[in-house]
């Protein structure tokens, strides 16, 4: 891949001719990318190749908006991801193609639904072999879909250690006993850690295999790893979070004149991205989303970025991207040179952020100087839209319960000061009936 | 800007940069005979069903994408009404 005027491309290489043309001609890239499952792309100019000597077309893919990880998404976006995968490996075939890879990073979500990227991922089927990508998808799929709904939700972050998938003896043995009597687990997960780890040294060579897994085989095989995954299921669970909204200082009157306030800061910015720091369930992201603007919600609590996502699905929103992530920790450059994977503030920076009922869980719960959080903040973003929660309010009283109150410059004041010095404060607005202050501002 | 994996890098023709695992190919010839078995007793009481409800033979499975997504929306939708209850 490489870009080109500010555009992204991809060189298709002499060797990938047949294959490229069996996926365009047989009909599979009509049908996939005319239902959105696969992203479409256009043929360009072959002389933009940046190496011509092998190059057989250069394609330009329609762009996504945001790209996102899976050790950054909900149980829902994975499991969506994995079944997206399955039916795509499984219609191929009828078309006489089959996947080279299903790995986990093959998936982007765009307009609110997950969309396959990779076109050269598809090769001729023959029939006979077994599925080169199967070990793949148990890693990159089947196990951390497993770990989240029968171990512990919080496990979706070993996806963030294991960027191959997560090995499946570790899988195994962290799973509890009860998953061996579910025949998919037992079989694509235990067994199936079992078998590679038997035949770890032994070769197994082509002509081995070949001609001993049926196309029916094959089909049941895919059905069977569709049925383990979907009879997954993580209740969205009711955490400090899911509740917020009821339990707070807010009067119906004074939510609604929140909301309305930042919908006419966000008119006012006019921004072409907005990212909505721990937006929780989206209820004021939606004020940037329904407007248009691509929007990415991010929260800690994976249990309000499911609830959010279901949302997505149901009204059939386009521009809500809702993602788990820590701001005291957030996404990191991963990979080979650190380079593989970018982290969060590289996929910035955007046009608006909003900081809604977030800066005294950094400021007092994470003991963050007011002037690091501004300082952070303006590297994300060139407008801020920011909510202070003073120590009165009944939110904060909470979180200082049980601890010494060390904050003596926690104050509207003492947030003036600490904001200006990366910030221009454009417009202030208190909230009546409780005593938070919502902010424009744009960064210096 | 540089989001791609490593393994963009493909090698061999025919052959898959992937390492597929002995032991998943394996697992695989034991799976698939006993699972295709599965497809094929699936399909054949379908088109027994079929053959007496007289309704419109279906031999294809469901798993075209876009019917797949529809029923996970629908899912999602009837998981996020109970849960509000």
């Amino acid at each position: 891949m490489f870009k080109h005027e500010g555009k992204l491309y991809r060189q298709v290489n002499q060797k990938f001719s047949k294959e490229y043309d069996l996926l365009m001609g047989s009909g599979l890239y009509e049908q996939l990318s005319k239902s959105k499952t696969l992203v479409a792309h256009k043929e360009v100019d072959l002389q933009l190749a940046p190496i011509p000597e092998i190059a057989y077309r250069v394609i330009e893919p329609e762009v996504v908006d945001f790209i996102s990880y899976p050790y950054e998404w909900c149980f829902n976006q994975l499991q969506d991801a994995a079944v997206l995968t399955l039916a795509i490996a499984r219609r191929a075939l009828e078309f006489g193609m089959s996947l080279k890879d299903a790995s986990a990073y093959n998936i982007q979500f765009q307009n609110g639904r997950p969309v396959f990227i990779d076109t050269l991922s598809f090769e001729k089927y023959e029939e006979g072999m077994p599925w080169v990508a199967y070990k793949q998808f148990c890693q990159h799929f089947l196990a951390p879909l497993a770990l989240m709904a029968k171990k512990d939700i919080r496990l979706a972050q070993m996806m963030r250690l294991h960027i191959d998938g997560i090995p499946l003896d570790l899988a195994s043995a962290l799973l509890p006993a009860s998953t061996k009597l579910n025949f998919g687990l037992a079989t694509h997960i235990h067994i199936h850690a079992q078998s590679q780890k038997r035949y770890a040294d032994k070769e197994v060579s082509q002509e081995q295999v070949k001609a001993r897994m049926s196309k029916t085989a094959m089909v049941g095989l895919l059905d069977s790893l569709l049925s383990t995954v979907r009879g997954l299921y993580v209740k969205t669970i009711q955490t400090e979070w899911t509740d917020y909204y009821q339990d707070n200082n807010y009067t119906k009157e004074s939510f609604e004149a929140k909301r309305q306030l930042v919908k006419s800061y966000i008119e006012k910015t006019n921004p072409k991205r907005v990212w909505d720091l721990g937006g929780n369930t989206g209820e004021f992201s939606r004020a940037a989303s329904d407007l248009g603007i691509p929007t990415v919600c991010f929260d800690i609590d994976p249990g309000a970025v499911q609830q959010n996502y279901d949302l997505v699905k149901k009204n059939k929103e386009k521009f809500m991207l809702p993602l788990r992530m820590d701001l005291t920790n957030p996404s990191p450059d991963l990979g080979w040179h650190n380079a593989e994977r970018e982290s969060m503030q590289a996929r910035g920076p955007v046009d608006l952020v909003m900081a809604l009922a977030l800066i005294h869980h950094l400021a007092i719960s994470n003991n963050v100087p007011l002037v690091d959080v501004a300082d952070y903040f303006a590297d994300l973003g060139e407008y801020l839209i920011i909510e202070f929660v003073p120590k009165s309010d009944s939110q904060v009283k909470r979180l200082l319960a049980s601890r010494l109150d060390i904050f003596p410059d926690y104050t509207l004041e003492g947030f003036r000061q600490a904001f200006e010095h990366h910030y221009l404060l454009i417009d202030e607005t208190p909230i009546d009936a409780c005593e938070r202050t919502v902010f424009l501002m744009k960064r210096k | 800007m540089n989001f791609l994996s490593i393994n963009e890098f493909v090698q061999g023709a025919t052959q898959s940069y992937l390492d597929p695992g002995s032991g998943s190919m394996i697992l695989q010839l034991i799976l698939g005979a006993v699972l295709g078995l599965g497809v094929v007793v699936r399909l054949f009481w379908k088109n027994i069903k079929n053959f007496f409800t007289r309704g419109k033979a279906k031999f294809e499975e469901d798993l075209d994408p876009t019917a797949v997504m529809e029923t996970v929306t629908e899912n999602a939708s009837e998981e996020s009404l109970q849960q509000k209850q």
